[in-house]
């Protein structure tokens, strides 16, 4: 009765939009983030003869980006998470920049510091910028989106863009509406050294290094740790978690700590890297950091890194070659563009839904 | 029906319980204090807190609800009179109504269909745009330099420039809008709740960074915008039979202002109470049900767009002649919150609520935070500028309102369960994956 | 004696008019999991048909392939006489095939009746520019509409008092009944019905069994059943199929799948159908009072 015929199993076949859309989605997007790589790379070696300047937009970009990854992540730890979108967190990078660069006045870091006392008194800047932020970070998480749990998507993210506008305040409050030019502590813009025409600078270096230890630690963190461990099964399905005996809220707060932390010690990088601070620069900065998690794929950590690296380099290149006043446009036309022929980022996305 | 409810009239049709009469004494005190400060007639804040009085002691009477509304409406014509032609509470009055037009336009996009829309400030920047380009002399090359009119009067006839005739420029912009609102809506159509909020936040900023780098796009000849300077001066209002307005009677401008606000209304209660509002609340509700029973999600979605987008083409005109100018200082994205804090404060998809929140919210910010609070810092001891803080302030209120009461002063009868039971959550957090419906069921 | 016309199965396959749904091959596969593997499932016009099958056998998943919610994997659905596979829900909906959830979906916030008026969204014609300007005919259509909401959730048994009640309001009872008249309200040929008796009690269970068949009687309905509840089933099913784990293991009239073995098995587990057997070989003694025959109500 049961035996049904042997008719070939023929696919459904999807309609011409959704093929599009997938093909689209498995190269357009690649070939989308080499178009301007390409075409400048061509125009440089008619202009110029060699690939210095975009490769100095890649080396410029590689820091830059590694600042962003460093925000990403925590946007991507969170989401992951709880499936929530920190619109705070941009801000929480601000006050970590903010942070630092009040403490360096605070020990009395100069430019004439020698290097032992720089480095210490960095390394303390460090960590308080972190604590500060990761701190920052959790307060949020428990004022704004705790109680509203079970509200619709609408609510904490009403109350994450007010603390968004609080914190800007805060920020002006303390150092002002305009940007504030900060001591050039590690000589940011002083060549290291050179590859072909391509300068590396000593900021530079600074920002990839600070960044890759950071990031192999919380990978290795989340990876090997307990807590590590409860954030991932808490990201995959909270419920079952709670049975297991974690505590879920604790896992989710931790969540936003360590994400605070990165966004702490992006903060002071950028301090350091662009000698400037200012109220305004986590909005776009989130945004911009935003973008590079989406372009990864959403709770996806080493997807977080990679689109950090990879919108650094756009923005540079945009802001060498067209004009840095029509940078945060293409950023986002980029973003809106991941967004629809390939939400799930470059690495795919973990997050409760695709898991 | 009326008839017998007005002679029946038992007991427990009115409201005069002493808590209700007791929050109608503060409220006149509160109102009495609020004119004050404001600079509002006396007597017609007195005639308003009345017409609210009747109104809440005979809330369950049909006819005495039909009778409020149309007292309100008289009330709000003859404002105007009881002020001087330049008086600071009417600009801001009229100020207050553009942005319940802008207000009214975004409920329906969030308000109504439930789609978070986090960068409204687009529509009002083209629709102010198109005002700065067919209302002033910013197309300078246009007609050969001689100028191009369309029923205006002098001078601007004479002028070179696009002088378009209001009436037409508000027929342009809708068009604008309309179309650029379904462009913004497509690549939400299958995107969760919060991602949506993003992809609108970023269109919001990209057509921002539009306005402000415009005077590097030239299109036949001509800048697109005019950059950071903007374009000024823009054209008044020069409706037909009538002198074109002045920058210092305010009083057309506030009946212009009105009559966008009524033909807003209008469209929003026949829209809310038709085959197409209650597809939008379903969709809002939960968008595979709503499919399942016959809603054409992307149609319905659209429409929503490029509904809430036209109102705010419609608002953007009348500002970018109202205030004058045109320029990308207007077009942040902290006024795309503005909106939204309307909406969420007067009540997610109440027309009568979002209304208010613009009122309350135009003169917190415009009226009470500038001028009236800043006396209050010095007046304890404190030595600050509180406009230095509104920003957080609003952050703050922003933050409150969402804690305490979600469902906004005056819910949406719905909302209010909605929110406050976490109906309708969670059920339409589709995924991204092959067809739009691959809910895990 | 079964007076609901259980034991009397209509012709499978190709009846007087066809089937009117007929899925071939149809299976889903999401990532590495085999929901449904190749089914092939007809519906003659006119009849009252169950799936059944334990938990996860894969029923709502095939229910939501034919209604459009997913897309098959493999497998190809007609309706009508029309390929609808991969069709979108709206227009599967409008071609006539109507459903109800398995974990009630009403628009909480809306009305008993605006619900029902929903769901004629597909019938009414009133569009943007009419509704503004409510032209007589846009006036006309929704004094239609509503009238006929109002007739539908009588006719469903929610008592006039109620019919503006907010639908979250309502009792669990008043609640199903809203979710099939919401699903009536169109004038579908198929009706897909998901667990309507869950969390029923046996009264509700057997009101609601008289109630199929005289929509079917009534309204020259089909009707497609997903239920657990054996007695309702055995009732009101003239033909049954049987899914586990994503393959179709059985299909016949209700004494067949009642007694099949693999049926039994697969509820019951091999222990547990042993254990069945035995019952049965004792309950066919004579001298058992009111044991009665089918599962009728």
């Amino acid at each position: 009765m049961e035996a049904s015929t042997e008719a070939a199993r023929v696919p459904v076949r999807t309609n011409t939009w959704d093929r599009v859309r997938k093909y689209i989605g498995d190269y357009g997007l690649i070939a989308l983030l080499l178009v301007m790589p390409v075409v400048y790379g061509i125009q440089d070696i008619s202009d110029d003869g060699s690939l210095a300047r975009l490769g100095n937009n890649f080396v410029d970009g590689l820091s830059n980006g590694a600042i962003w990854a460093l925000v990403a992540l925590g946007y991507t730890l969170v989401y992951g998470i709880i499936e929530l979108i920190n619109f705070a967190h941009g801000e929480v990078f601000m006050i970590g920049s903010l942070v630092s660069a009040g403490f360096f006045g605070t020990i009395g870091l100069t430019t004439a510091t020698g290097t032992g006392g720089l480095v210490l008194g960095l390394l303390l800047t460090l960590v308080l910028a972190m604590l500060a932020s990761g701190s920052l970070n959790v307060m949020i998480e428990r004022v704004a989106y705790r109680p509203l749990r079970s509200a619709p998507k609408l609510a904490p993210l009403i109350t994450a863009v007010g603390f968004s506008f609080i914190l800007q305040n805060v920020g002006v409050l303390w150092i002002g509406g305009s940007p504030e030019g900060i001591p050039d502590l590690i000589n940011a813009q002083k060549e290291l050294f050179s590859i072909g025409g391509v300068s590396v600078s000593q900021g530079d270096v600074l920002a990839i290094a600070a960044t890759i230890p950071l990031v192999f630690l919380l990978v290795g963190f989340i990876s090997q740790s307990r807590l590590g461990k409860a954030m991932r099964a808490t990201a995959q399905d909270p419920e079952a978690a709670r049975l297991m005996g974690i505590n879920v809220d604790t896992t989710i707060s931790a969540t936003f700590l360590l994400g605070g932390l990165m966004a702490g010690a992006a903060g002071l990088i950028y301090a350091l890297y662009q000698t400037t601070i200012w109220f305004f620069q986590g909005f776009q900065a989130g945004l911009i950091a935003f973008t590079a998690a989406v372009m990864g794929g959403i709770g996806n950590l080493w997807g977080a890194v990679l689109g950090g690296f990879i919108i650094g380099i756009i923005q540079q290149i945009s802001d060498n070659r067209i004009g840095g006043e029509w940078t945060p446009a293409i950023v986002f036309a980029y973003l809106v563009l991941i967004m629809v022929f390939r939400p799930q980022g470059l690495l795919g996305e973990e997050t409760r839904e695709a898991g | 029906m009326m008839a017998v409810a007005v002679e029946q009239r038992p007991e427990g049709k009115l409201k005069t319980d002493p808590r209700t009469l007791a929050a109608l004494a503060v409220a006149l005190v509160v109102t009495l204090w609020m004119a004050s400060e404001i600079e509002m007639s006396i007597f017609m804040a007195i005639v308003l807190w009345a017409i609210i009085a009747v109104r809440t002691i005979f809330h369950e009477n049909e006819l005495v609800n039909r009778l409020t509304v149309v007292a309100f409406v008289v009330w709000a014509i003859a404002l105007p009179f009881f002020h001087d032609e330049g008086a600071g509470f009417i600009e801001d009055a009229t100020l207050a109504l553009a942005y319940a037009v802008m207000a009214l336009g975004l409920n329906i996009i969030v308000g109504f269909a439930g789609l978070l829309d986090l960068g409204y400030v687009a529509f009002y920047a083209l629709g102010a745009l198109t005002a700065g380009w067919f209302m002033s002399g910013f197309f300078v090359n246009a007609g050969g330099g001689e100028g191009v009119s369309l029923f205006v009067g002098e001078p601007a006839s004479t002028l070179p420039g696009i002088h378009f005739n209001f009436l037409i420029v508000l027929i342009i912009a809708v068009c604008v809008t309309t179309i650029a609102g379904m462009l913004i809506g497509l690549p939400t159509l299958r995107l969760r709740g919060d991602y949506i909020a993003i992809v609108t936040l970023a269109f919001g900023e990209i057509v921002g960074r539009i306005v402000i780098n415009g005077d590097q796009i030239i299109i036949g000849g001509e800048k697109l915008t005019n950059g950071r300077q903007g374009i000024t001066p823009i054209d008044k209002i020069d409706l037909p039979f009538l002198e074109p307005f002045k920058s210092l009677d305010l009083r057309p401008w506030y009946f212009v202002a009105l009559g966008l606000v009524v033909l807003v209304l209008f469209v929003n209660y026949r829209l809310r109470d038709s085959r197409l509002g209650r597809a939008w609340i379903a969709l809002r509700e939960d968008e595979v049900a709503a499919a399942s029973m016959g809603v054409p999600l992307v149609k319905t979605k659209l429409l929503a767009y490029g509904t809430g987008a036209a109102f705010g083409g419609l608002s953007g005109v009348f500002l970018g002649s109202y205030l004058n100018t045109v320029n990308a200082d207007q077009f942040q994205f902290s006024f795309s919150i503005f909106v939204l804090a309307m909406v969420i404060l007067g009540g997610l998809g109440s027309i009568e609520g979002v209304m208010l929140g613009a009122v309350v919210l135009t003169f917190i910010n415009f009226n009470f935070i500038p001028d009236v609070f800043n006396d209050y810092p010095s007046k304890i001891g404190l030595d600050f500028d509180l406009t230095e803080l509104s920003f957080g302030i609003f952050g703050f209120l922003l933050v409150i309102m969402m804690v305490l009461r979600p469902e906004g002063l005056i819910p949406e009868r719905r909302r209010k369960l909605e929110l406050k039971e976490g109906i309708g959550v969670g059920d339409t957090e589709l995924g991204t994956t092959e067809t739009m419906f691959e809910a895990k069921a | 004696m079964t007076d609901t016309g259980a034991g009397t199965a209509p012709p499978v396959g190709d009846g007087q008019d066809g089937a009117l749904l007929s899925a071939r091959n149809v299976s889903k596969i999401f990532g590495g999991l085999v929901a449904v593997e190749d089914v092939t499932f007809e519906i003659p016009e006119r009849s009252i048909v169950s799936i059944i099958g334990p938990n996860g056998a894969g029923k709502t998943t095939f229910f939501n392939m034919l209604t459009g919610l997913y897309k098959p994997s493999y497998g190809s659905i007609s309706f009508a006489g029309r390929n609808i596979t991969g069709r979108r829900p709206d227009r599967i909906m409008k071609d006539g095939m109507a459903r109800t959830f398995q974990n009630i979906r009403l628009f909480g916030t809306m009305s008993a009746v605006e619900n029902v008026m929903v769901g004629q969204h597909s019938r009414m014609g009133a569009g943007l520019f009419g509704s503004i300007l409510r032209v007589p005919r846009v006036g006309r259509e929704e004094r239609a509409v509503t009238e006929k909401a109002h007739e539908v959730l009588s006719y469903v048994g929610i008592r006039e008092e109620h019919h503006d009640t907010l639908s979250v309001n309502l009792s669990y009872g008043e609640q199903r009944r809203l979710e099939i008249a919401r699903a009536l309200a169109s004038d579908p040929k198929l009706l897909l019905l998901d667990e309507p008796t869950a969390g029923m009690n046996p009264q509700e269970s057997a009101e609601l069994t008289d109630f199929m068949h005289k929509v079917r009687d009534e309204r020259g309905l089909t009707i497609l059943l997903i239920e657990h509840d054996m007695q309702v089933v055995m009732g009101v099913s003239e033909r049954i199929t049987v899914l586990d784990h994503g393959l179709k293991i059985a299909e016949g009239t209700p004494e067949q799948v009642r007694e099949n073995p693999r049926v039994i098995e697969a509820y019951l587990g091999k222990q547990g159908a042993a254990e069945a057997e035995a019952g049965a070989a004792k309950r066919a003694q004579p001298g058992q009072p009111g044991q009665g025959s089918d599962g009728e109500t």
